[in-house]
């Protein structure tokens, strides 16, 4: 600009200020040359060529292709001008060139009031002829030049004129093919990128759902059982699925005088609602206990309360109920209630005389006539009273135990839990009962398919609270927390 | 495994009707299940019969549908009987003490002449 302001103090002020870029549009041709990301790039054997065939056409020493950017004009091809990348932005030449919309032909730059003050002119090289048309953009952006030097003047025809803005059009063609291209990879690069975050935002997600169901899993359950003097509790819990929130439930609880509450049972459903009976239940229960005796009335509690809710009859369980009455003999006077679950199972050490295959008394615990909890108003519910004497234990479990596959095929059943625990001593105490249990579900060839929430207790004989602590209390408390089996 | 399951109109005794229930019922089937015999409910077929001689499968999702067709039945002042109920159901209709509430027929002649033979029967 300097050297322009000096020079135009020689004369000739119209044509030099023709050749001052105007801003704005000097603004919108560099977002173009942005656009097309070329600068600096390496040589290329396309622009090699155009350089090349503009020499050859016009018999000249050099040629170039030209992009010109705000304070330089770098060489995206120079033939004849080895070790040349780039010369300053000076006016005369290609600088003057890209302010023009048609081709610039100086035959003799000494003679051009402008250009004869270029270095390229003043310099050791010495140019003398220069001709260019400028690679022009669809939208009219000047983006550089294609341009041929002699350092002898001359003179060109109006068809050489045409051919070298042919060659910038052809330049300005193979720019628009690899803008295209560069386009595409963004693209693809963008969607790649796109779709990695959301897969890395959709395992977020799964960890953190599955996080919450466990959480909400654990506040279904009690953190563990409490200590009963005089008892030996175990219990396990396995969900199907650590993204289902499992509708089985239990728990074990204090009541007044002295008493135990106790219950386990199973939402007909899975996930979110299953789980909010599974809390109304609990609630509910370990509530209603808090004013009755009669296991029958709480289990009715239930009922009503479960109809009451908004799923009214569409939302259902089955549980058992039970209160626990520490008696004078060291055991425990069980009065229990089911409301259509399968039965429990009350296990006695056989005498030796019955027969080596068979170490336990099995017998099935189901009051007739218990009926689904939540299903139909005025449902009945059954109710039977067991004695629970040292050296015996009782097993509730949900479905999930006994419709577990065998490897025949066929489901567990209560047939083949019966046999299970006939074979087994009984006076090894819940805790064993629960490990050998989970471990015959585990020996299936599909473990359980569904939840399963197991719940024993046993009455230590007192030899055997005596071999376990030496003195004092005798409770057992063995909690497999939800989902840790798969 | 059927992704269907039907319920077919076999026959009808004024506001009696049989209806053949074939397939298995899930988790899946079951909501058709129940809104197919709703809609006979709704049009009139107040005391229905469930033939489930052509059950298969049926877990508790097809218990829970088989209430929600009874409560259907009860609100429409009707009833609902089941019969020819397969051997796997029946237990866990006894299981859950259903079997108590829903009147069961070993055919659906049986239920048939037991709903005709009932005081309210038109």
């Amino acid at each position: 600009m300097l050297e322009q302001a000096s020079a135009s103090e020689d004369g000739a002020t119209d044509k030099r200020l023709h050749l001052v870029p105007d801003e704005v549009v000097e603004v919108g041709r560099m977002e173009a040359v942005r656009r097309y990301d070329i600068l600096d790039t390496p040589p290329d054997g396309a622009f090699d060529r155009v350089a090349g065939l503009a020499a050859r056409l016009f018999d000249v020493p050099v040629a170039t292709v030209t992009i010109v950017d705000e304070d330089r004009i770098w060489f995206k091809a120079a033939h004849g001008l080895d070790g040349v990348s780039e010369i300053g932005r000076d006016p005369g030449l290609c600088g003057s060139a890209v302010l023009r919309d048609d081709a610039l032909v100086i035959p003799d730059t000494l003679l051009d009031d402008v250009a004869c003050g270029n270095p390229l002119v003043t310099g050791p090289l010495g140019v003398r002829f220069y001709a260019a048309a400028p690679i022009t953009t669809t939208d009219g952006h000047k983006l550089g030049t294609v341009n041929v030097l002699d350092t002898k003047p001359r003179s060109i025809s109006s068809e050489q004129t045409a051919t070298l803005t042919d060659l910038a059009a052809i330049v300005m063609d193979e720019m628009e093919l690899r803008l295209s291209a560069l386009r595409t990879v963004r693209q693809e690069q963008r969607a790649a990128e796109a779709e990695r975050a959301a897969r890395e935002q959709a395992e977020r997600d799964k960890a953190a759902i599955a996080s919450f169901a466990s959480t909400l899993q654990r506040t279904l359950l009690p953190p563990a059982l409490p200590a009963v003097p005089g008892l030996e509790l175990a219990c396990h819990y396995h969900t199907a699925s650590v993204h289902d929130v499992g509708g089985d439930f239990y728990d074990v609880f204090p009541l007044p005088a002295g008493k135990w509450g106790l219950f386990l049972g199973d939402v007909c459903g899975k996930g979110a609602e299953a789980a909010t009976i599974t809390s109304l239940a609990r609630y509910t229960l370990r509530a209603s206990a808090q004013h009755t005796d009669d296991p029958v009335a709480v289990l009715e509690a239930l009922n009503s309360a479960l109809l009451a809710d908004v799923w009214a009859g569409s939302r259902f369980c089955t549980a058992f109920f039970a209160t626990l009455t520490p008696d004078a003999a060291g055991g425990f006077t069980v009065e229990l209630a089911t409301g259509g679950h399968p039965p429990a199972y009350h296990l006695t050490p056989a005498p030796p005389e019955t027969g080596s295959a068979t170490h336990t008394r099995v017998e099935a615990v189901h009051p007739k006539g218990g009926m689904l909890i939540g299903a139909f108003p005025g449902a009945r519910f059954a109710s039977t009273t067991l004695h629970l004497a040292p050296g015996q234990a009782l097993l509730l479990y949900t479905d999930g135990l006994t419709e577990a596959h065998t490897s025949t095929g066929t489901m567990l059943g209560d047939e083949g839990l019966t046999a299970f625990l006939a074979a087994r001593p009984a006076s090894c105490g819940a805790t064993q009962l629960i490990e050998d249990t989970v471990g015959l579900l585990h020996a299936l060839p599909e473990g359980a398919s569904d939840d399963v929430a197991l719940l024993a207790l046993s009455v230590p004989t007192p030899d055997q609270a005596a071999a376990a602590t030496g003195a004092g209390s005798t409770a057992h408390t063995a909690a497999a927390p939800a989902g840790e089996e798969h | 495994m059927t992704d269907d399951i039907e319920l077919t109109l076999t026959a009808t005794h004024g506001p009696a009707a049989v209806g053949k229930v074939t397939g298995e019922i899930d988790l899946h089937t079951a909501p058709g299940l129940r809104t197919r015999a709703l809609e006979l409910i709704d049009q009139g077929h107040h005391y229905l019969i469930l033939d489930l001689s052509g059950v298969g499968y049926c877990d508790s999702a097809g218990l829970s549908a088989l209430i929600g067709i009874w409560h259907g039945a009860q609100d429409a002042g009707g009833s609902l009987a089941l019969a020819a109920i397969p051997d796997r159901l029946m237990r866990m209709l006894t299981l859950t003490g259903v079997d108590n509430l829903l009147p069961h027929y070993p055919s659906t002649a049986d239920a048939l002449s037991a709903h005709q033979g009932a005081p309210d029967a038109v």
